[in-house]
């Protein structure tokens, strides 16, 4: 490594940075965050869709959604897998919380 | 070498140099994703609190009990995702040195942040049609209430302190003093307050409301 690669103040930190500064990957993940919102908006309202059916799409849209702000947004995408890793590693565990709940509300519930 | 030694002697700050597990990502980065980790376990917590109290109470909305506005909500989301993309655009723009765009982008988002701020104070205390509070969504009166308030409370505490940061940032850029780097830290506070969001608005208005309950 160069002194002057060490000494660039307005070196970026986002690793991959060229791509990050690509505008039609942010244009595109807005427009699908849109549409899924939009999606989860028709599936609450429409009545012909099973319960379960409906939680399931609910809770993939959510997550679906959350990824593309994750990765897009907050630059994870363009960052090494290390720090994706540290980042949504510790997630893992609540999310799996959050579903034993989920499951074992719906099993209390069940008719 | 620390910058003030680098500046006496006529250097430029150093920068943080290029890590084989972390790439080019600042302290101060990896220290901002460490606090927006540990807040998310903050609002994870309340929304698994707002499951197991799901869970346990039949019906879930007590009678005189306003439905929550799923469209109204819905708007505001529109107005997340919205400054999402503002807030990475002007990171884009400052990254390729267009300040002004950039400046533009960042007013933009705080607008976004303000007007969400607006959207939630009418949902619950009513500017121009009655808020859930005067249509009977009391505060500790049910524990959807209560889960409710506690947890959209503590997101729109956080968009407030967003926009605050926003224009904290915003000056400090217009005045020279503040570059992308930081500028990319705003960013990823900002937008994992529309991440916490997504969730919010799933467990919180629309699970609820598949079942009526």
């Amino acid at each position: 490594m160069t002194e002057k690669e060490i000494l660039q103040p307005e070196a970026s930190s986002v690793t991959h940075v060229r791509e990050a500064r690509e505008r039609i990957p942010y244009l595109a993940a807005f427009g699908v965050l849109v549409a899924l919102t939009l999606v989860e908006i028709g599936v609450v309202r429409s009545a012909g869709i099973p319960h379960r059916a409906a939680v399931v799409a609910l809770i993939a849209i959510a997550l679906a959604k959350a990824a593309l702000i994750a990765l897009f947004y907050m630059h994870l995408r363009y960052e090494t897998r290390i720090l994706k890793f540290t980042v949504l590693g510790p997630l893992v565990a609540p999310a799996v919380y959050g579903l034993l709940l989920m499951l074992d509300s719906a099993a209390r519930h069940m008719p | 070498m620390s910058s003030t030694v680098a500046q006496e002697h006529g250097h430029a700050t150093a920068a943080w140099p290029p890590d084989a597990q972390y790439g080019t990502a600042t302290p101060g980065k990896i220290g901002m994703w460490i606090f927006l980790i540990s807040d998310a376990f903050s609002f994870g917590g309340l929304l698994i609190a707002e499951g197991i109290l799901y869970a346990g109470h039949r019906p879930w909305r007590q009678a005189g009990e306003p439905e929550l506005g799923i469209l109204f909500t819905a708007a505001l989301t529109f107005i997340l995702v919205c400054t999402s993309l503002t807030n990475v655009l002007g990171w884009a723009a400052a990254a390729d040195g267009k300040r002004k765009q950039a400046a533009v982008l960042l007013g933009l988002t705080a607008f976004g942040g303000a007007l969400f701020l607006v959207g939630q104070f009418q949902e619950w205390f009513g500017i121009w049609a009655p808020g859930l509070l005067r249509e009977g969504l009391v505060f500790g009166q049910s524990p959807r209430a209560s889960t409710f308030y506690v947890i959209t409370g503590y997101h729109g505490l956080h968009v407030l302190v967003g926009v605050a940061y926003i224009l904290a940032i915003l000056a400090g850029y217009l005045r020279g003093r503040v570059n992308e780097r930081q500028i990319e830290l705003l960013g990823l506070y900002w937008c994992f307050v529309d991440f916490v969001w997504v969730f919010v608005f799933s467990f919180v208005y629309l699970l609820p409301s598949l079942s009526g309950a």
